[in-house]
């Protein structure tokens, strides 16, 4: 009994020094004009968060004294079975809220600064004009910047370690295309990221065809002339990608292998820099995506001569599919939003459920439609399981063009 | 000290630490359910403004402190330190009066 008393005199003095701390540091972050954000940020500080815990445990241990104290005293509860019973389902109680408080509290509060999304390429490519569309919009929402960091190289190798090391809190996500999170591995013997470890699914933004291209002043006025050239000349024929192992790599490296041709790939920091190489007549053709390459197209500095879908894109009238001249052949790109394995659940479905609020909006859609682009918005569950699959797809088709870096 | 006014410091303990504990409960329990209500702390200061039920609340909760923390050390100081000079209790008027300064100053950030 005399052990307890000490220890809920302790908790006592504890809380006595504690307190008055929390409240003056409280005080002080809520006073002037942005008082707000500064009380945001203050509760965000790792020492404020330190000093909660530390109350909230204190007042465990000094709630659940206080009640076998009022039992002692009040309901004459000599038994000390009993009197432990109840100070272990007060210590139980204030334990239990505290685990619920600080398991929400963090989600309570974002997102309060400055969300980034980090697009693994350089500007201009479409995983960063999605980027763009989609954080102007979240944006709005969320009454915070959404900065667009492009962070391009190593086929979206440099973005997504970077993304990979950030604290899971919800104030970095990653914007890949579809290959660096699901053939990058496969592609690249050593990566200093794991897509499967280090990432977790929120939502896939968009998906869309891709598209084969020329430069306007370009001989091959059809997929069949450019097929047949590249049979004439073995080797000869050149095209340009946005890194080793990206979406638009695999995408041409496919249409190479399933039209039997034998050309040369030639890697760029991005599909930005893949596009403008191609448009300065510097290889021959590109399987881009179409929202990258369409204002291209339009401006007449591109010609193109098929789309990877089935069937003919909506924003491309008159460009036949690939598959017309190359029976069986598809490809379909995507991006999404992936967070830092540890980001909080409510954090990723917050994402997803805003991700999928502003993909519904009309001039959202419009605007991606114009870009080639269809709005998708799926559950993390639905986008994990979609990835596992294209995974598998990516293994085999590396494996078979023996594609690997080592 | 009189018997008396022993006896009124031992019931404003009890009673004080009775208010803590309900005070302590449905601030975190509160907290928990505009959490997971949804409410951004954004939504929750803009409802705890101008709200005179939480001023009063909060108030409360301060007052309790104000009257449970002094005596708490007033026993301690005694006990383990054997100071029970009248000094004692005028420091611990000090100390009572700055937390409860501090406690308004943080209410009253909350709800104005």
């Amino acid at each position: 009994m005399k052990r307890l008393a000490l220890v809920h005199r302790l908790s006592g003095i504890g809380l006595a020094l504690f307190l008055p701390l929390h409240f003056w540091a409280l005080g002080q972050a809520l006073q002037g004009e942005a008082r707000l954000e500064s009380f945001l940020r203050w509760t965000d500080q790792p020492l404020v968060k330190a000093s909660e815990w530390a109350i909230v445990l204190l007042l465990a241990i000094h709630l659940s004294g206080g009640v076998r104290i009022l039992m002692v005293e009040f309901l004459a509860w000599r038994d000390w079975q009993k009197n432990l019973a109840a100070a272990a389902a007060a210590t139980a109680l204030a334990i239990g809220l505290a685990f619920a408080l600080a398991s929400t509290a963090h989600a309570q509060a974002w997102p309060y600064k400055p969300v980034r999304f980090i697009v693994p390429f350089p500007p201009g490519g479409a995983t960063d004009i999605s980027a763009r569309l989609l954080g102007q919009k979240l944006a709005e929402f969320w009454g915070q910047s959404v900065v667009i960091e492009n962070r391009g190289g190593a086929a979206g190798g440099v973005g997504a370690a970077e993304a990979a090391r950030a604290a899971p809190d919800g104030y970095t996500l990653f914007f890949p295309s579809g290959s660096v999170v699901t053939a990058n591995q496969h592609v690249y013997a050593k990566l200093n990221y794991d897509p499967e470890k280090d990432f977790v699914p929120v939502t896939t933004v968009v998906s869309g065809p891709q598209v084969l291209t020329v430069p306007a002043d370009s001989p091959y006025k059809s997929v069949a002339e450019l097929i047949a050239s590249g049979r004439a000349h073995p080797g000869k024929l050149t095209f340009g990608h946005a890194g080793i192992g990206s979406q638009t790599h695999l995408a041409a490296e496919n249409f190479v292998h399933q039209a039997k041709l034998d050309a040369l790939a030639v890697p760029y920091q991005g599909e930005g820099p893949g596009l403008a190489a191609i448009v300065g007549g510097q290889t021959h053709f590109f399987v881009g995506n179409v929202a990258a390459s369409i204002g291209h197209i339009k401006g007449g500095r591109l010609r193109a001569l098929g789309v990877t879908s089935k069937a003919e894109a909506p924003q491309l009238p008159g460009v036949p599919p690939i598959a017309l001249t190359v029976p069986g052949f598809e490809n379909v790109g995507w991006f999404g939003i992936v967070a830092p394995r540890g980001t909080p659940k409510a954090i990723i479905d917050k994402v997803q459920q805003d991700a999928r609020r502003a993909l519904g909006d009309a001039g959202i859609r419009e605007r991606l439609f114009a870009q080639g682009l269809a709005p998708v918005g799926d559950t993390p569950e639905e986008m994990g399981r979609a990835m596992k699959a294209e995974s598998e797809v990516w293994r085999v088709v590396v494996r078979e063009r023996k594609i690997q870096v080592k | 000290m009189s018997f008396r006014a022993q006896t009124l410091l031992w019931l404003a303990q009890r009673a004080s630490a009775a208010v803590l504990g309900v005070c302590v409960l449905v601030h975190l329990a509160t907290m928990i359910y505009a959490v997971r209500g949804g409410l951004t702390a954004a939504e929750i200061l803009s409802r705890t403004q101008g709200s005179a039920a939480w001023l009063a609340f909060y108030s409360l909760f301060v007052l309790a402190i104000v009257v449970h923390v002094p005596i708490g050390l007033r026993a301690v100081l005694g006990e383990w330190l054997a100071w029970r000079s009248p000094s004692r209790d005028w420091v611990l008027v000090l100390i009572s009066s700055a937390i409860g300064f501090m406690g308004m100053r943080a209410v009253l950030g909350v709800y104005s």
